[in-house]
């Protein structure tokens, strides 16, 4: 085990763990709120967030210990497992609500893809820390990442699980923005793209995700039907007002009116029972997160732990708005969790690891 | 410290105005999304703010209708009627008890009454609908409707109630509803349901709950501080359950129920049709009303009914177990043939009793019936004809027999729970008591009075392979699901569950024997003689003593108490040539088998044959 560098200790992230910790315990109380129904004042899905949020910030503090560089080296093992993983959901993983998105082993249940999710950061991030500086990237040098990202994100999508499969795509997208690449070819993947979306459209879109796609274009298609998650959760969240109304004092979600309100909605619960007051804060926190996460990519001493620092906060930030903007009705109905704030150990533990590489690349930008 | 590999190149402007644009751009989106936030929460807001003197959101649930259950003619065995239910939301009430006096002086109730429904809600519980009255009638809601506007935080429902239309007829079949149990919300089976959900508890509505139960919708209302709607928000409407065609004939119920109670016995009625498993009447007396249950019954009513000492509750058809009495012969008789005891030359002289070692055996025919053949024996019901066949054959040959033909397991009827009955062996009486088995109990196992046990519909079920050559169906009375408009879900197909071991032979001379005892002189089951058209039939009766082999020291039936009276079992096959029907009844403590048992059998296939015979007319 190496030496523990004083260093270290000096240049302890602090803001990020103060952040961190402020959304996380946020999120454990209002899984309280979200919980189904019961006169426990703690219900088992809060506890056992809580149980894997002190688990997941044990295994943070143990992760800083070894350099983030050395993660470059392990990049390929590291996506080359969460490719088996998913192969490997899409063999033995049960069908749940109609799609296979877990491996179960006991008690455990991993979904495989969340981790996929800094699995393909590290490794784009090393794949763009070795390209030749001084030139532009054109669509030849592109080939081998889009291979690279196209393999786990069609078994995503097998699973099926399309708000995932989006979110990788962004992530890749924003990887695209922060190389250097030429203008014509972003124009070429333009089009490819646009292209891409229609075979989607008329191939591999589940009608559910199609009627879904079509409502948020214009609600009043089906008011009744798939319209109706995101009536429910604007209502709750409207309703919430300036002040809202009170931890667990959230009619709209305790009538279990709101549906996923544990998972992919628990924003609305959390803007019901807090109003725009605490709403906004837990945004702000966000875009905290966000900036200064952004900002230790900026510092860090190497290319491969600036790109993996962006790498990271794309995940947060994807995720934050793709979540939030569903829940407030600017986005079509995908289900994806709220980073931090949703129900879930896999999602949870991600971006927890995030974090501590986030950490790590700010507490060794002296450190050459 | 060790050297990493891999590239370190300065970041410095490399891609730092790149993450500079990033910052800026992540910052915008959030700005969106505030604004948004905003635009709901604080100005469109307003609309939805819950407080006393503003307007509110309201959330109705609208409660499925329950699917239509039908008997095989298509006549209605349940349906829905609507129930008139008051409601209240604790919060939106100001001081809840001056609102539940009020409530009950209009609808006639007393206000504790109410208070004990309701109880104290608190915490979330204060934000929800709480039902104070069900099923108070149209008029009384009418009344509380009239005043809505001076009751805030009151409200009136019109839901669907289950309606079963012949009250206490083939309850046991239809099942109950009740409110889901904790237990179950854990299980697996209901792990879609919700607490307070009304589920089929018992019989069919149990067993097809999923089906039956549809899916409640609801609505989001916009109200002002007076409960008056403002705006609908949002509405699911529910989804009305599939409805079930039965197996039962809903006339042929009636008749053997209403020929049961007039013995003002309990007991139970078994009808299948023996060409493919479909049961045609099951009946267990006394019943009870599953309307009660509907509504949500009382706490005076229920304890009622699971106290009452004729339990009412029990479904003696499938978990009845009884002594077999006579009806058992049939099994002695197939296993004395089988083994070989029992050939063409066969003969017993009864003189009115059986000797084994020091103890004497009595016939029911105290005079005796002089040489008895096997065919003479089944029609006469000859007791020492079978204690002889049962001591030369052995207690585990008669049971390796008795499990060959189906005894001793459940029928697999779908509607259970099913008692097993009990097939007696020497190594089961070590094993439930640690005793020896002594010979002479043979001796009364032969006759059906010994340690075992069958049920009804064991019964039913093996007279019926008996009577159409040997083929066993398994019993259902889901005949099939359709969806609300009539169009098939699901049907049953029959289930053939395998063919008697027994050969050809054999059969046929317990058969010829069982119509003998309908249609020979001196036949037990003589009442069977009169049916519609002259129809021949073929039967056994049974009666199984209570009182232990006990020489009865009242004399006659009549003067012996009702709960020392024998219990009388009939059970018969129509036509005895390709029978169409086959009906077990028991009434307990009936008395004779003959006397008690066999009239309500004969009425049962008299009603089958005259509505067979309007069927084809009509046709």
């Amino acid at each position: 085990m190496p030496a523990i560098d004083r260093r270290l200790i000096q240049n302890f992230e602090w803001p990020l763990v103060g952040l961190l910790l402020a959304l996380s315990l946020i999120g454990v109380v209002n899984l309280i709120s979200a919980a189904p129904e019961t006169a426990d004042w703690f219900p088992a899905t809060a506890k056992r967030q809580f149980y894997m949020l002190a688990l997941g910030l044990l295994g943070l503090l143990i992760s800083l210990v070894p350099d983030y560089r050395s993660l470059e080296r392990y990049a390929i093992p590291i996506y080359l497992l969460c490719v088996a993983l998913l192969v490997a959901v899409l063999v033995v993983g049960p069908v749940i609500n109609g799609s296979q998105r877990w491996i179960v082993a006991g008690p455990l249940r991993l979904q495989p893809s969340e981790p996929l999710k800094l699995g393909l950061a590290i490794l784009f991030a090393r794949l763009l820390a070795r390209q030749d500086t001084r030139s532009e990237l054109g669509l030849l040098e592109l080939v081998k990442p889009a291979l690279l990202f196209a393999i786990p994100a069609v078994l995503v999508l097998r699973q099926p699980d399309l708000g995932t499969t989006m979110l990788l795509a962004l992530l890749a997208g924003t990887f695209l923005l922060v190389a250097r690449v030429r203008f014509s070819t972003l124009l070429w993947l333009g089009a490819a793209g646009m292209a891409g979306v229609s075979v989607a459209w008329f191939f591999y879109l589940h009608d559910y995700q199609k009627e879904r796609v079509l409502t948020f274009l214009s609600p009043e298609r089906d008011p009744l039907g798939t319209a109706y998650h995101a009536i429910q959760s604007q209502i709750a969240v409207g309703s919430g007002g300036f002040l809202g109304k009170g931890f667990r004092r959230g009619p709209q979600s305790q009538l279990d009116f709101v549906p996923e309100q544990q998972t992919d909605f628990v924003f609305s619960v959390l803007a019901e029972e807090w109003g725009f007051v605490g709403a906004a804060f837990v945004m702000l926190l966000y875009l905290g997160f966000i900036v200064r996460g952004l900002m230790i990519a900026r510092a860090s001493k190497d290319l491969f732990g600036a790109y993996l620092g962006v790498g990271v906060c794309a995940i947060f930030f994807w995720g934050g708005f793709i979540n939030v903007g569903m829940v407030l009705g600017v986005l079509p109905v995908v289900g994806v969790p709220l980073p931090l704030l949703s129900y879930g150990g896999s999602s949870l533990l991600t971006c927890l690891i995030g974090t501590g590489l986030l950490m790590n690349i700010s507490m060794r930008r002296y450190i050459f | 410290m060790s050297r990493i590999s891999g590239t370190r190149l300065p970041v410095e402007g490399q891609i730092e105005r790149r993450l500079v644009t990033l910052t800026v751009l992540v910052m915008g989106v959030w700005l969106v999304l505030l604004f948004r936030l905003f635009y709901l929460q604080v100005v469109l807001g307003e609309r939805f703010r819950i407080s006393a003197s503003q307007n509110s959101v309201r959330t109705h649930h609208i409660k499925a209708t329950r699917g239509i259950i039908f008997d095989r003619n298509g006549e209605i065995l349940v349906d829905s009627r609507p129930s008139f239910d008051v409601l209240v939301i604790p919060h939106e009430t100001g001081d809840l008890a001056r609102a539940l006096q009020r409530i009950g002086r209009l609808i006639g109730l007393r206000a504790e009454e109410l208070r004990e429904r309701v109880g104290k809600p608190a915490g979330r519980a204060r934000f929800q609908t709480l039902e104070v009255a069900r099923d108070i009638g149209r008029n009384a809601q009418a009344r509380v409707e009239a005043r809505l506007y001076a009751l805030p935080g009151v409200i009136t429902q019109v839901a669907p109630v289950r309606d079963y239309r012949g009250r206490n007829s083939a309850a046991h079949v239809l099942g109950r509803l009740g409110e889901i149990s904790l237990a179950q919300l854990q299980s697996r089976r209901y792990q879609h349901y919700g607490r307070g959900d009304v589920i089929g508890t018992e019989g069919v509505e149990r067993l097809l709950d999923a089906d039956v139960r549809g899916r409640d919708g609801g609505k989001n209302l916009l109200v002002d501080a007076h409960g008056r709607e403002l705006e609908l928000l949002g509405k699911i409407e529910p989804q009305p359950g599939k409805h079930v065609v039965l197996t039962l004939d809903r006339r042929l119920q009636l008749e053997a129920e209403a020929a049961l109670d007039e013995t003002g016995d309990a007991g139970a009625v078994v009808a299948l049709d023996p060409r493919n498993g479909e049961v045609l009447v099951l009946t267990s007396r006394p019943s009870f009303d599953p309307n009660l249950f509907a509504v949500g019954i009382g706490w005076d009513d229920w304890s009622a009914l699971r106290t009452d000492p004729r339990t009412p509750l029990h479904n003696r058809a499938l978990q009845g177990q009884y002594p077999p009495g006579s009806t058992y012969k049939v099994v002695t008789a197939l296993a004395g043939l089988e083994e070989g005891v029992i050939d063409d030359d066969f003969r017993v002289h009864c003189a009115g009793s059986f000797r084994l070692g020091r103890r004497r055996y009595r016939c029911w025919k105290r005079a005796g019936h002089g040489d008895v053949d096997l065919h003479r024996a089944l029609v006469e019901s000859c007791d020492v004809f079978f204690y002889t066949v049962g001591v030369e054959v052995g207690v585990d040959r008669i049971a390796h027999h008795a499990s060959a033909l189906g005894l001793g397991v459940p029928t697999g009827i779908e509607l259970g729970p099913e008692a097993a009955g009990l097939v007696p062996t020497r190594a089961w009486k070590k094993r439930r008591f640690g005793e020896r088995w002594i010979e002479g109990e043979t001796v009364s196992l032969a006759i059906g009075q010994g340690f075992n046990l069958w049920t009804p519909i064991q019964l039913a079920s093996l007279y019926g392979a008996i009577g159409n050559g040997g083929a066993r169906y398994r019993p259902f009375v889901v005949k099939r699901v359709t969806d609300p408009d009539g169009r098939v879900l699901r049907e049953t197909q029959p289930q053939f569950v395998g063919s008697l071991p027994v050969s050809a032979h054999s059969l046929a001379q317990v058969r010829h024997g069982l119509r003998g005892a309908v249609h020979d002189p001196h036949g037990t089951g003589w009442v069977m003689r009169r049916l519609p058209g002259g129809v021949e039939s073929a039967g056994k009766t049974g009666t199984a003593q209570v009182v232990k082999l006990a020489k009865n020291p009242l004399g006659k039936d009549a003067d012996i108490p009702e709960w020392l009276r024998d219990h009388a079992w009939f059970v018969t096959y129509v036509p005895a040539q390709d029978p169409r029907i086959v009906i077990a009844v028991l009434v307990e403590h009936g008395g004779h088998g003959a006397s008690a048992a066999a009239p309500i059998a004969q009425r049962v296939a008299a009603t089958f044959l005259a509505n067979e015979g309007e069927l084809h007319a009509r046709h």
